[in-house]
């Protein structure tokens, strides 16, 4: 290779590089100037379910709408998110399902994180079936009712046992306690993730076969599929859900909580004096509002932006309390 | 003793054995001795609880409770400052990349993509990555490509940058190279979702994070082809330009590296591909991007995420074809430019440099825009997906009814469940003595030794039961990609009209996101372990393939000649000749297979697969770090044990 060759790559790369770095000054220069408004960036945490996508959404547009924050919403799923908030990374997460172990890590230990009781949304795990069953068995209504009959139930996977179709891995669940406790005769069949385990049971669904779930309220899709409920033993001082935590067996056998929900800050985001703080602190709804939502978003495939517009829009008395009004 | 010792007298030995002391037929006894074990003895004697580490578990947790108030102290250590740094550098890098797409304007980042490519690898290469520009921007979806691309070109160059001097090292020295052979090992069976953790404490969440996890798993390829590379260089080059005085850094620069360069552009173009690999599971912490547009499609809108899925095949296809297009032109071993051509070149780097440029400047002084946010074919694309997924996910279609349905139903009953049921109740000895004894048979001393060193690890960490369980679907899964592998690499190998449809074919199945295709078949075969298994088929028989074409295709032309000329007609040629000959390929075959169905494990554990897969992805989810870790090393341990009972006595190999 000629010694002019390589000065000549070398001037090219140089010019290149020069550009770049013009360019990426131009941008930062106009970035900069961008963000001019009193409240500025604020992170929300989407999680993957419908649910969350409409909080996170209804929250950015009233947040950009009547305070001009800039609104950054990241989807980091749900135990790293603690510690995303813990370094200031996130700032607000609207809806967690009390992750108990993280409380006392982040939020009584550490003090990374600031915990707001209830956010209006009334969170319940269940067992559910849908409701055509009852027509024939209108004893299901009960656990009770469930013992005996356990191979209505049955799948090529579970043999003679009926099939019961357990949660997503990271959700709160005590179920292969519970049947062991109440000496069903089912087999905990893991589905899986959340998309796999609503895939199992629409399938079934559609067919009009029997099928019993993990599931709970709140969740758009409860409303298209007509699910009802099975009632489990009367919850108990000192009765748990998290079997994850192990200890006596005993402490499990009732049914799950009906747990309000509640809404975690960065604790640098609480302590910043943002004026998005208090709107996000004040913001609260119930159940039905959050499936409408998330209805549009999920099942109509609405745009989560036009959806929140849409909620925002009918429902501005609501949001004026949220805002301090 | 040297594999390469081990392996001469063996296939000497081989062809005088009867076929009653054949290593098949031994196989096949030490199974049925196993069975009769089954049958005669007690069930469900598991791994003795007196022999776990149960504490371990614990550990495991009290470890990263303590680095996370470490990581979130008031006043953090000196060692959790410097990792804060690198990761908001790395978080600074990624924004530049991003920001400095973007301040082209969408007309400029089109136009640096496709002049480079067209520069540097020619129309075709200009045209791929034209195309893909196209579709990213027709199927709506620019920023989050032009998100995933800058996250990508972060993490290839920094993967390259310490996998390269990494592999040279590994190339040089054989006491490197024996040292970082079983890290590279761990980096690419642990799962993903095992380190993810500790990934996020240590450098937080976002772009940065996103890259550290990118790399940990693109770094093998890069350290191994490379090192391959400088090996692959021949001997006696070596020993002459160093009688010819060279230093041994003129050896590296001269000669070594010039001559391995066709592998180390292969690195390259691994690297790149393994990176996107990792695309959706970098979007799980805050990579954001096309992974992200996966995860959230799979839960409210499916037929998006089939969407991103493509996306990322395109992305990691033009990638491919540009930097094997790129290799390819620029070898100097094939050009040799006469100052005109020089002076043509230069002119066309000018020239190239000038119209990205234009580009730009035409882009910004016309609005438009930083991305491109125009006209989209997205909503006409949702609905044709959503058309095919709704047609998937009825069960009233004579498909679901008659064909995938039935199919399932018979896995399940007729081989997973018998299966499964075998090695999880069989006494967990006689499985344990089975397994090193077929190693024994198989592959010789060593490696029975590590089986059994690696089965002992699986059950003292107390992962046995959900070991066996994800075994007897590793192997089935196992059987059915061999078997097919093996179908469609003979044929490709044959006929170069399969070889051809059959690489895309490969590709796509490689680079797909198995999230967003799993999903569906849970549809269509609904029952638990089957979607599962059919994904790990669909990822590893391209590796199979891909190996026993080949290896076939390999077989030296005399022997093939020679049966010709006694009259030997295509099938005995093919039959009796280039398949015998091709054996250690097609082991290797299956050995690779192994390891790739491993790699699905936990992809298999979140759509109903259970066992050892669903344990590690609770780790990371419910926040049981110590259950993910213990988990991950089972796997690991498993798929160290099963890579040496398929290993053969062929010479050891590290294709990638």
């Amino acid at each position: 290779m000629s010694n002019r060759l390589r000065t000549s790559r070398v001037r090219v790369v140089a010019a290149v590089a020069g550009a770049a770095l013009v360019a990426a000054l131009a941008v930062v220069g106009t970035a900069g100037a961008r963000s001019g408004a009193s409240c500025g960036t604020v992170t929300l945490n989407e999680q993957a379910w419908a649910g969350s996508t409409a909080n996170t959404y209804v929250a950015k547009y009233v947040l950009e709408k009547f305070l001009g924050c800039k609104v950054k919403v990241t989807q980091i799923t749900e135990i790293p998110v603690f510690e995303a908030m813990a370094k200031g990374r996130v700032d607000a997460v609207l809806e967690d399902w009390n992750h108990v172990d993280q409380y006392k890590q982040y939020v009584q230990k550490q003090k990374s994180v600031v915990l707001v009781r209830s956010n209006g949304l009334i969170g319940h795990i269940g067992w559910f079936i849908p409701r055509y069953l009852l027509e024939q068995y209108p004893q299901f209504k009960t656990w009770k009712g469930l013992k005996g009959k356990e191979s209505v139930f049955k799948s090529p996977e579970s043999g003679s046992q009926g099939m019961f179709l357990g949660g997503d891995p990271s959700y709160v669940q005590k179920d292969k306690q519970l049947i062991q406790l109440l000496g069903l005769n089912f087999k905990h069949v893991t589905v899986g993730a959340e998309p796999a385990e609503v895939a199992r049971f629409t399938q079934l669904i559609k067919q009009h076969k029997p099928v019993i779930f993990y599931w709970w309220t709140p969740q758009y899709l409860n409303a298209q599929l007509d699910l009802v409920e099975v009632k489990l033993p009367a919850r108990f001082d000192g009765c748990a859900d998290d079997a994850s935590a192990g200890g006596d067996l005993a402490k499990y056998k009732c049914a799950y909580a009906a747990d309000p929900l509640n809404k975690l800050f960065s604790r640098k985001f609480a302590t910043s004096g943002s004026p998005a703080f208090p709107v996000l602190k004040r913001w609260k709804w119930s159940n039905d509002d959050q499936n409408l939502v998330a209805k549009w978003i999920a099942g109509d495939h609405m745009k989560p932006d036009k959806a929140a517009e849409k909620w925002v829009k009918a429902n501005m008395a609501k949001v004026n309390v949220w805002l301090g009004k | 003793m040297t594999a390469a010792t081990e392996y001469a007298p063996t296939a000497v030995r081989l062809e005088h054995r009867p076929w009653w002391r054949s290593r098949l037929t031994l196989s096949a006894a030490i199974v049925a001795a196993m069975v009769v074990c089954y049958l005669a003895l007690d069930r469900d004697l598991s791994w003795p609880a007196s022999l776990e580490w149960s504490a371990l578990t614990r550990h495991l947790d009290d470890f990263q409770v303590w680095l996370s108030d470490q990581s979130n102290a008031d006043h953090p250590n000196l060692i959790v400052r410097i990792l804060n740094g690198i990761s908001s550098g790395l978080d600074t890098l990624v924004g530049w990349l991003y920001d400095a797409l973007t301040g082209l304007t969408w007309v400029g980042a089109t136009a640096l993509g496709t002049l480079v490519a067209l520069r540097f690898g020619g129309l075709r290469a200009g045209t791929i990555m034209l195309g893909s520009f196209a579709v990213f921007g027709a199927m709506g979806l620019w920023e989050e490509s032009m998100q995933t691309l800058s996250l990508m070109l972060a993490a290839v160059a920094l993967s390259l940058a310490l996998g390269m001097p990494l592999g040279v090292l590994a190339g040089r020295s054989d006491r490197f190279n024996s040292f970082v052979t079983p890290v590279l090992d761990a980096m690419q069976i642990v799962p993903a979702f095992a380190y993810l953790m500790p990934v996020v404490i240590l450098f937080s969440v976002g772009p940065g994070a996103a890259v550290i996890t990118t790399m940990i798993y693109a770094i093998p390829p890069a350290v191994r082809i490379t090192a391959l590379g400088i090996r692959g260089v021949a001997a006696n080059t070596v020993e002459a330009a160093a009688a010819l005085g060279s230093t041994r850094r003129q050896l590296l620069t001269k000669v070594q590296l010039p001559l391995a360069r066709r592998m180390l552009l292969l690195s390259v173009n691994q690297t790149i591909l393994f990176a996107l690999s990792m695309v959706v599971i970098a979007g799980l912490i805050g990579g954001s991007g096309l992974g992200d547009a996966v995860t959230n499609g799979l839960y409210s809108n499916p037929a998006l995420a089939v969407l991103a899925g493509a996306a990322i095949v395109v992305m990691a296809i033009a990638l491919d074809r540009v930097t094997e297009a790129i290799a390819n032109r620029t070898d100097p071993a094939q050009q040799h430019l006469d100052p005109t051509g020089r002076r043509w070149a230069r002119l066309a780097t000018l020239a190239a440099t000038a119209g990205v440029g234009l580009a730009a400047g035409l882009g910004r002084a016309l609005g438009a825009g930083d991305l491109y946010t125009r006209w989209t074919a997205q909503d006409w694309l949702l609905a044709r997906v959503q058309s095919a997924l709704d047609y998937i996910q009825d069960p009233a279609t004579f498909l679901f009814r008659n064909v995938t349905n039935p199919i399932g139903n018979f896995l399940v009953q007729h081989m997973l469940q018998p299966l499964d049921t075998f090695l999880v109740e069989t006494p967990w000895f006689v499985t344990f003595a089975g397994l090193v004894a077929i190693a024994f048979v198989l592959s010789g001393l060593r490696p029975a030794l590590t089986t059994a060193a690696m089965l002992a690890v699986v059950g003292v960490v107390g992962e046995w039961q959900p070991a066996m369980d994800t075994f007897s679907q590793v192997l089935v899964a196992t059987g059915i990609a061999v078997a097919l592998g093996l179908a469609l690499g003979v044929l490709a190998a044959e006929s170069r009209a399969v070889s051809r449809v059959l690489r895309p074919v490969n590709d796509v199945l490689q680079t797909l996101p198995q999230l967003v295709y799993v999903i569906p078949f849970i549809y269509l075969f609904p029952v638990s372990f089957v979607p599962g298994l059919v994904a790990s088929v669909l990822y590893a028989f391209p590796v199979v393939a891909r190996l026993v074409e080949r290896g076939v295709r390999d077989v030296a032309p005399h022997s093939v000649e020679a049966a010709a000329a006694f009259g030997a007609t295509r099938s005995q040629v093919l039959l009796r000749v280039k398949i015998p000959l091709a054996r250690d390929a097609i082991m290797l075959g299956i050995n690779q297979g192994l390891i790739m169905v491993l790699a699905v494990v936990v992809i298999a554990g979140l759509v109903g697969s259970g066992a050892l897969g669903y344990e590690v992805a609770q780790g990371l989810q419910r926040n049981e770090f110590g259950l993910g870790v213990v988990a991950s090393l089972a796997i690991l341990a498993l798929g160290i044990a099963l890579d040496r009972v398929t290993q053969g006595n062929r010479k050891r190999r590290r294709d990638v």
